[in-house]
């Protein structure tokens, strides 16, 4: 089956309409827009919170709403992990009665993960006897993603789950969840307004606007669709990846983090060599440069090869290749004065301070088989 | 005396009981189901609240008296009138304090989250399941206030319990009544040892009521 989960939903309220058809792939598909544009509310219609007006809803090419064949399958048929922005934890649970909770309602033969390793996996494992009252954001976003996880979903679906977190908890969760997607396979449909958390995460992106589809592909290429540009505010627009302690130079201030190919020069952190970090670089803190740059305060100058340009409302994003995908925001001007085309060697100018340095509170480090 | 409070406490006892799957089935159609009409349901639960106590009594006399359709259909069906038993006078005091018990039970029940019993659905539990998991463990302290204060409430009912039924020393007499009684007949000794009864009672009560109020918030 090529597309794992396809949709065309109809759903009028009385001063807004959801019409819109998708075909989503394995992997992780991100639905972007601004607020009140409906992506929550074709979140729920999948997960069958709403029921929509009309159309169909095809997992596998199994229909969990059909209005002609009248199926409307109930939530808790669809076999979904949801998550919501504030996790929504059982108040009168352990972290463990949580977890347990739809594994115990999951039959034997379907399922796929064990609570404890789901624990190992996202670094809750020393929390799985205290209540939940008490729990970080961060903690309660991680314990909601091994709940949800628990009933060894057919998909994942989360509603803006990082909207509540403070940009260290922000990251470390991006970290999380590219694990589960890498480790366990599970699809997710991730509900976002924010362009940094969809480039980071997903590899499709569904962009929505009053209701409507405006573009639907490749990440890189929607988030350079001219009808995304309207709704995307791409100032804020930051790179979020993880990358490895090298070396931490006390004496300088300053640390080497392996990043794809290449190696930055970030500000010191108390993390230790060798420990995986979450790391964000500003789009517009990224200076091109043609050849090796000359001397200058900025302590990195990575060589880098241009992938891709798309020039929206009036910015030049310039996709860049370092072993990791990143973007750099230029004026066109710019580009057009440096001759930038796709496939040049550039490199990256920025200061060490430009890299912001995350460390996870516990690190993701146990792999599941 | 003892008479009194014993058919006080049985009368309000068996009131609670007929009103708490009634409100709990009620709030759960007006809150979490939102079901069509759940205005006109709730305005209709709440009417008891805003009529006189004697129009509800007189209603039900109306209904169950000897000319009455229900009273005439009980009386082929089961050869008993209602009509000035306790158990009319329980019935009485159910319709008088079923709008403080709904209305603190939907309270109670507003304050669950949603998204909280919506999680519990994605993760398998079928509505039944959520509601004895996720609302009711939640909202127990609201409901168990709710069912507090319409006790309360059916101790103290009069007006509508003279009425349909009646004021029988031993058999429908509760202490509203008693107090009653002996006040029309001067003998305020007894009057206020009754009443010293009832303000106990009810401040007993209304402690609790108050604590798991507090404690609901937390």
């Amino acid at each position: 089956m090529k597309h794992f989960l396809r949709l065309n939903v109809r759903k009028s309220y009385r001063d807004f309409v959801l019409d819109c058809e998708a075909e989503f792939d394995a992997g992780v598909t991100a639905v972007f827009g601004p607020s009140g544009c409906g992506k929550t509310t074709l979140l729920d219609c999948v997960a069958g919170m709403t029921s929509p007006d009309g159309g169909e809803i095809l997992l596998q090419g199994a229909p969990l709403y059909s209005s002609t064949d009248r199926v409307d399958l109930a939530p808790e048929r669809r076999r979904f992990g949801y998550v919501f922005q504030h996790g929504a934890l059982f108040p009168h649970m352990t972290v463990r009665e949580n977890v347990m909770y739809g594994y115990a309602l999951t039959p034997e033969a379907e399922r796929r993960f064990e609570p404890d390793d789901l624990g190992g996996l996202l670094g809750i494992s020393h929390l799985m006897e205290r209540g939940v009252k008490n729990l970080s954001g961060g903690e309660r976003q991680r314990v909601a993603l091994a709940r949800a996880l628990a009933v060894s979903p057919r998909a994942l679906l989360l509603d803006e789950p990082l909207a509540s977190l403070d940009a260290a908890n922000r990251a470390s969760i991006l970290t999380y969840l590219r694990h589960v997607s890498d480790q366990l396979g599970t699809p997710m449909v991730y509900v976002s307004h924010s362009l940094s958390e969809v480039m980071a995460l997903a590899s499709n992106t569904l962009a929505l606007s009053e209701g409507r589809r405006v573009a639907y592909g490749p990440t890189g290429e929607v988030m350079a669709h001219p009808g995304v540009a309207q709704i995307a505010d791409y100032s804020t627009l930051e790179n979020i990846l993880e990358a490895e302690v090298v070396n931490v130079d006390d004496a300088t201030g300053t640390s080497i983090l392996g990043l794809g190919d290449t190696e930055l020069v970030g500000p010191p952190t108390d993390a230790v060599p060798g420990e995986r970090v979450t790391i964000s670089i500003r789009a517009g803190d990224i200076i091109l440069s043609l050849g090796v740059p000359p001397k200058t305060s900025a302590r990195n100058a990575a060589p880098s090869v241009i992938r891709e340009l798309h020039e929206v409302s009036g910015r030049m994003l310039v996709y860049l290749d370092v072993g990791e995908r990143l973007v750099a925001e230029v004026t066109p001007a710019s580009a057009s004065e440096l001759g930038l085309r796709i496939g040049q060697d550039v490199h990256l100018v920025f200061k060490s301070n430009s890299i912001l340095v995350f460390k996870s509170e516990t690190g993701p480090r146990t792999v599941l088989e | 005396m003892l008479d009194a409070i014993v058919v006080s406490l049985q009368v309000a006892l068996v009131a609670t009981l007929i009103n708490l799957p009634i409100a709990l089935l009620l709030s759960w159609l007006v809150v979490k189901r939102r079901i069509r009409g759940a205005f006109l349901l709730d305005i209709l639960a709440s009417l008891p609240l805003a009529v006189p106590p004697v129009v509800v009594g007189y209603m039900l006399l109306l209904m169950f008296g000897r000319r009455g359709p229900l009273g005439r259909a009980l009386e082929a069906a089961l050869e008993w009138e209602l009509v000035f038993t306790w158990f009319a006078a329980a019935l009485a005091a159910a319709i008088v304090s079923f709008p403080l018990t709904a209305r603190a039970i939907m309270v109670a029940m507003q304050g669950v989250d949603e998204r909280i019993e919506r999680s519990a659905r994605s993760l398998g539990a079928g509505p039944l399941r959520v509601i004895f998991t996720i609302t009711l463990p939640l909202a127990y302290r609201g409901i168990l206030a709710g069912v507090l204060l319409g006790f309360v409430r059916a101790v103290s009912e009069f007006g509508a319990t003279i009425v349909v039924a009646g004021n029988i020393p031993g058999k429908t007499q509760t202490l509203p009544l008693a107090i009653y009684q002996n006040v029309q007949l001067g003998r305020d000794g007894e009057a206020l040892s009754l009443v010293s009864i009832s303000i106990v009672l009810a401040i007993a009560a209304l402690a609790v009521h108050n604590w798991l109020v507090a404690r609901a918030h937390r």
